[in-house]
């Protein structure tokens, strides 16, 4: 038995999953397995995308949560040992892939942004930050299988092979959990979409008032991008919704451009930033942290430059 | 009435980390906090108290120079405090951490109804401990919580999670998680601080544990991170805006 497993509910995080799954079943000589929850229809979508199994679970009655499934998870894991479990680091996803792992009794490597097969020792080196990402850390789980959860959008998603053929076996249906969902509110997205932006305006505390945010809209429109900000903006004087909060614990964006506005550059906020292409600055304090991170740095007043700089990319 | 338990953890402030010449990380100048997530676990558990009765209690593990930590975590309004200290506890990993946190909760403290975690710790944030020491506990979990009540014997929690909320029931004893979001610590005073002292702390020791086990999570590398940028600068006058702008559109970010 063996293999490489990967657990995600969604189809997006799935095939950048089966994308690096598949990269290192191929490198550690096993084979993919997809757990898939409930969705029939995406069986063959996971074989053509790089699973070589299927393993279906049973759909769950609507007051009862994804973790319901872990100890059916657990059993199948402890009958066929599998290498390799991946699971996104999403909401749901790091706190099943915890869990996991505490009832297996193995490591898990969070929020992982790297991983290499060595041949030579047939160990698994995962990176990941810490620190609030001053640091880069590489682990190597002690005892099997090893575990990780990646983020989302830190692989491609794979690309499809429509002639794959792979098997399919269904799990049995868990217990009820504990627990019961009694509501579920779908986000009613209050602004758009930044993890896929190409051009990020970042606001930052050197904005004063609400209203100033105009100036960053007019920044993003030019841009041709969408606002987010950095924590105390969200948190403490909710002029922008948390989901636009760009950091370690909020969102990481990957755009082409990121330009900060009076953003100090605090290190859990440049983490979510580090996949910019470009990152650009404004801001008065010349010994801000963000200069020593970004690209290019205009020290000033940003009341004074966002007008300039918003007529200077009209041209 | 409730009797909470706030998980926290003593962590080095990431401020004061600097970068040694060849990439390698320098922690000799570095003080400790509570993790910043932590915070906000304590001030939920204090918060619920005040509504509700009943006691918060705080706990953490670490070397014993975290004791500072404990006097600080009362300062933050909890009613006593359980340290779980020893020299080898400097570097342990969230399954061993779990292991330790659920030993002493299950052996140490009467009776609970509710054990609040931050979503991760400020130095590591592996973001593990807390849905692992609910599955060492056998009690439910829910985790990236904006905000909850306690009704009888049930809590009701808003789990964030990508899609939006779920609004989840579950029975109580159960595990949280906080979201940095749910609320403002609050900032103790002088009073805050002299009470602090006389509030009840327990200190335990590794020899009054069962055996810890090995780290299932080996950390074989810790550097500084890389973050190669051009750190061009620019001044405010009109040629110098048209020259920013000109280096955007040189590396084809812009139109």
């Amino acid at each position: 038995m063996a293999g490489v497993w990967i657990i995600s509910e969604n189809r997006e995080r799935a095939l950048e999953l089966l994308n690096i799954g598949r990269q290192l079943a191929a490198k550690m000589g096993t084979h993919v397995s997809a757990l898939l929850y409930q969705d029939r229809e995406e069986v063959q979508g996971c074989i053509s995308h790089g699973a070589d199994e299927v393993m279906l679970l049973p759909p769950l009655s609507s007051d009862q949560s994804p973790d319901t499934y872990i100890p059916v998870i657990i059993e199948e894991a402890k009958k066929r040992d599998p290498d390799l479990i991946l699971l996104p680091a999403t909401a749901r996803g790091k706190d099943m892939a915890a869990r996991i792992a505490a009832r297996l009794d193995v490591g898990l490597c969070s929020s992982c942004i790297a991983l290499s097969f060595d041949d030579g020792s047939k160990s698994l080196v995962m990176e990941r930050l810490a620190y609030g990402g001053v640091a880069v850390q590489k682990v190597i789980c002690t005892a099997r299988p090893a575990m990780a959860s990646i983020p989302p959008r830190t692989f491609e998603k794979a690309v499809p092979d429509e002639g794959r053929q792979g098997q399919i076996r269904e799990l049995p249906a868990p217990a009820p959990s504990a627990a019961k969902i009694l509501e579920r509110k779908v986000k009613e997205r209050a602004a758009k979409d930044i993890s896929e932006a190409r051009a990020v305006v970042c606001v930052g505390r050197g904005i004063d008032k609400k209203e100033d945010l105009a100036l960053a809209r007019q920044l993003a429109d030019v841009l041709g991008g969408e606002i987010g900000c950095t924590r105390p903006i969200a948190e403490e004087f909710h002029w922008l919704p948390e989901e636009v909060c760009i950091g370690l614990s909020g969102i990481q964006v990957k755009p082409d451009i990121y330009l900060g506005i009076g953003v100090s550059g605090q290190v859990q906020h440049v983490t979510g930033i580090r996949n910019a292409r470009v990152i650009a600055a404004v801001n008065k304090d010349e010994n801000a942290p963000i200069f020593k991170v970004a690209d290019f740095g205009i020290i000033g007043d940003l009341y004074d430059v966002v007008p300039k700089l918003v007529n200077e990319l009209k041209k | 009435m409730p009797s909470i338990i706030a998980c926290f953890k003593w962590v080095v402030d990431e401020a004061y980390i600097r970068r040694g010449p060849s990439g390698d990380l320098d922690f000799s100048s570095v003080d400790y906090k509570i993790s910043e997530y932590d915070r906000n676990a304590i001030e939920e558990a204090v918060r619920s108290k005040e509504a509700l009765g009943g006691k918060a209690i705080a706990i953490t593990v670490g070397v014993p120079q975290a004791t500072k930590s404990l006097k600080d975590a009362l300062s933050r309004g909890c009613d006593q405090a359980y340290f779980v200290a020893d020299a080898s506890f400097n570097n342990l990993e969230s399954s061993q951490t779990a292991f330790i946190l659920a030993e002493v909760i299950s052996t140490r403290i009467e009776q609970y109804d509710l054990i609040i975690c931050g979503e991760g710790s400020s130095d590591l944030y592996a973001q593990q401990v807390g849905p692992r020491l609910a599955e060492k506990l056998c009690i439910p979990c829910i985790s990236f919580v904006q905000k909850f009540s306690i009704d009888k014997n049930q809590i009701v929690a808003e789990r964030r999670v990508e899609e939006g909320v779920e609004v989840i029931a579950a029975p109580l004893p159960a595990l949280v998680t906080v979201l940095p979001d749910i609320n403002v610590p609050r900032i103790p005073g002088v009073k805050d601080t002299l009470m602090a002292g006389k509030k009840p702390t327990v200190t335990i020791t590794k020899d009054e544990l069962p055996p810890v086990g090995e780290t299932l999570l080996l950390t074989v590398g810790l550097a500084a991170s890389r973050m190669e940028r051009s750190c061009e600068m620019f001044g405010t006058d009109a040629q110098e805006i048209a020259r920013f702008v000109g280096s955007l559109r040189k590396r084809g970010v812009v139109g």
